[in-house]
């Protein structure tokens, strides 16, 4: 059999067990006396271990063993964990993670793990029994395959049936609870992951999985699941049981097919180019159809309108992903650098569960990264500074994602020390970023100074966060995906970072505005209204042109002036307020051609271009257009 | 014949606004309790097809009470009524035999719904 089609579920499947394994180990660590992390962590590793001895990867299921005795001593003498043992065991995590990435790339021979597995099998003995459990037939001992007479094959396991609750679902632990005991009534429930223990707590997040013996069908396991209410989403898998089939009629199709598929994210982006040229041709069709004013026409129109609508947003769906699937990697990561800076930090994250789209997402890991370490490095203060000042000695840090408008907000919070202004006002002087006589720094200047490449805050050069550089990072890889980034920072009580993405890159509404012959189009998710220029009176603030709207000054931004159209505007034209959390401006330009749906397309400005184009796209009649940048307008 | 409920709570508000809404919905609310020990005592006279059942009251709380009554009649219908927060005791009332529960404030069509699931 050609195992190599199975390679990618093997390595996404693994990810997400070496994933959980984190959380659990960091769970533990938090209550080292509390033991039921370890169930946890035993049956990840387990199931890592089944699935590298299906895809003979021999080192993987090797080490994977080694790390399930230790587990399963632990999980038997229900031991507290220690400092040792947790260090251990983080360790083989990693090279176990490591380990997967190799295999799954042909690089097993790679693989170095003879100091961990010699670690994991020193503890074991220690723990009062010899190295190898596996031989000795305990519960768990598992039965030799013909084929590969070197690795284990997974114990009878019964149907993966994972299960997610509806976001809005209140108690999901309950719930959760309720679904099992459902599943019971159709057939034998073990494997519960998280354990039920976990069902108490308000953490849990409303995904669980169980494994299901017996002989009912996919879709009796679904509707006895469901029954329990507030159910979102059921997967059932197949039997994954590798023994010889039983005699008598194989499973039906229906049965044992998983109701998901995992399709490659570039099949998605294909599918989104062609519905977005689908939309150009759509724009194209309604503006023939208001033209000939023929009924027959508008009818077609009007349909290919709405079926081109529900498509885009079925795609658009398709490509949405919880943002768990990048922050749960930071729970870990922030504890690492903590313990490696001997600072002690408690890291929340809130929102796992609001969703993006994929190719926003995937851009999102290395920005973050860099804010949070950031955070912990120069945020955080050291121990003995906290005490001194009377903080609290874990000082908190918090990863959030809130859904907005038509964006998604992420920031990330400390209660550390705040920014020096003082400090970088001295030093965006020096380097003429601003004026020679500033007193102050406002929080959006602040963000300009930090944002200059290379910029550093650190007193002291650390291995964590370098020099200092990162923001610029962050601030580039934001924008360059339609985002904004805002920053806040208070001396003595932290800093904030605040990120506002848009939920999708590919098509978004936008208002058409012209100026001179051209026609320009500005994403409306920081549009907050239009107002009349020559109508509305105009000042002058802080050497600005502004108006003032509702008691807050807007300045103007003159599009013709900037973009250096020649000619005379006209006397009445429309500003177009843009804003983004505190920041407001007014765009004036020479009329407004109405909204629609534009395809964003990539663009690569020339050199001397004026950075406020994000992007260009193709309107109804074919003709191009820019896209106007909120970010650098305002 | 229309399905007959007891409903269990120690606020009077909370008593009749769950009356009222399975009323509404064509039950015949036959009997009321303010303690445990009185929705043991009063689902042994009445049979009632389901019970709703507050978390916290005094004297005897939902949970034990559930756990008497499912003791004489394992296959009762019970509801339990939570509120945010209670994660851990609903999950306790689940493995002591409440058959679903429904989270304050109350939402009647949410509420619905769960008797339909119970009595399904």
């Amino acid at each position: 059999m050609d195992l190599s089609q199975y390679a990618e579920l093997f390595l996404a499947e693994s990810r997400e067990h070496l994933s959980a394994c984190n959380q659990l180990l960091l769970e533990w660590e938090r209550s080292p006396a509390n033991s039921t992390p370890v169930g946890g962590l035993f049956r990840a590793v387990h199931t890592v271990k089944g699935m590298a001895a299906t895809m003979g990867y021999a080192r993987v299921t090797d080490l994977a063993h080694r790390a399930e005795n230790l587990l399963d001593l632990l999980r038997r003498g229900g031991r507290p964990a220690t400092d040792e043992l947790l260090q251990l065991l983080f360790r083989a995590r990693d090279a176990l993670e490591q380990a997967v990435e190799l295999s799954v790339v042909g690089r097993e021979d790679e693989i170095d793990v003879a100091e961990v597995v010699a670690d994991l099998d020193g503890a074991a003995a220690r723990l009062g029994r010899g190295g190898d459990v596996g031989a000795g037939m305990g519960a768990h001992a598992m039965p030799v395959s013909e084929t590969a007479p070197d690795v284990e094959m997974p114990v009878v396991a019964g149907r993966l049936v994972q299960v997610t609750l509806r976001a809005e679902a209140p108690l999901k632990g309950g719930r959760a609870l309720l679904a099992i005991k459902k599943a019971q009534r159709v057939g034998p429930v073990h494997a519960v992951t998280p354990p039920e223990s976990a069902f108490e707590s308000d953490e849990f997040d409303g995904r669980f999985s169980f494994r299901i013996g017996g002989a009912a069908g996919a879709a009796e396991i679904e509707g006895a699941v469901r029954s329990a209410g507030d159910v979102e989403h059921v997967t059932v898998g197949g039997e994954e049981r590798r023994t010889a089939p039983a005699a008598g009629a194989p499973p039906s199709a229906a049965e044992t097919k998983s109701r998901h598929i995992r399709v490659d994210l570039g099949r998605l982006d294909g599918l989104m180019d062609l519905i977005g040229e689908l939309v150009t041709v759509r724009g194209r069709l309604n503006e023939l159809a208001a033209y000939a004013r023929d009924p027959v026409i508008d009818d077609v129109a009007i349909q290919v309108s709405r079926l081109s609508r529900e498509l885009q947003a079925e795609i658009i769906q398709a490509r949405m992903t919880p943002v768990w699937q990048v922050f749960d990697r930071f729970p870990r990561l922030v504890r690492d650098l903590a313990r490696e800076l001997g600072k002690q930090v408690a890291f929340r994250v809130e929102g796992k569960e609001i969703e993006l789209d994929r190719a926003i997402l995937d851009e999102l890991g290395d920005p973050l990264l860099h804010l949070l370490r950031n955070a912990v490095d120069h945020g955080i203060e050291p121990l003995a500074e906290r005490r001194r000042l009377g903080k609290k000695a874990e000082g908190e840090i918090v990863l959030t994602a809130v859904r907005e408008r038509g964006s998604v907000a992420i920031s990330v919070s400390d209660d550390g020390r705040g920014i020096d202004r003082k400090r970088i006002l001295e030093r965006a002087k020096r380097d003429g970023v601003v004026d020679p006589h500033a007193e102050a720094l406002t929080d959006d200047q602040l963000l300009r100074v930090l944002a200059r490449p290379g910029f550093s805050t650190a007193e002291a050069v650390t291995s964590v966060s370098g020099r200092g550089v990162g923001i610029d990072v962050a601030v580039t890889r934001i924008r360059a995906l339609g985002g904004t980034i805002e920053i806040r920072s208070a001396e003595g009580k932290g800093t904030t970072f605040i990120m506002r993405l848009p939920v999708t890159l590919a098509i978004v509404r936008a208002l058409i505005a012209g100026v001179g012959a051209e026609r320009y189009a500005l994403p409306l998710t920081y549009v907050a209204e239009t107002v009349e220029f020559g109508v509305q009176a105009t000042t002058i603030v802080e050497g600005r042109e502004a108006i003032v709207l509702r008691d807050r000054v807007v300045p103007l931004v003159h599009l013709r002036r900037l973009l250096g159209v020649s000619g005379e505007a006209p006397k009445r034209c429309p500003i177009i307020v843009l804003e983004m959390g505190e920041r407001r401006s007014g765009i004036v330009v020479d009329g407004m051609l109405g909204q629609q749906e534009i395809v964003v397309k990539g663009f690569d400005a020339p050199q001397g271009t004026l950075p406020v184009f994000s992007g260009a796209t193709i309107m109804g009649d074919g003709v191009p257009a820019l896209i106007l940048d909120a970010g650098g307008l305002l | 014949m229309s399905h007959t409920v007891l409903v269990c709570d120690d606020a009077i508000f909370m008593r009749t606004m769950i009356s009222d809404i399975l009323a509404q919905a064509g039950f015949e609310v036959v009997g009321e309790a303010e303690t445990g020990s009185q929705a043991v005592e009063k689902y042994r006279q009445l049979k009632p097809d389901l019970v709703t059942m507050d978390i916290v009251m005094p004297d005897m709380g939902g949970i034990d009470a559930v756990r008497e009554i499912v003791k004489h009649d394992p296959d009762a219908k019970i509801l339990m009524c939570s509120a945010m927060g209670q994660q851990a005791l609903v999950v306790e009332a689940i493995q002591a035999g409440a058959k679903d529960f429904v989270v304050k404030p109350f939402q009647p069509s949410r509420v619905l719904e769960a008797v339909q699931r119970v009595l399904g």
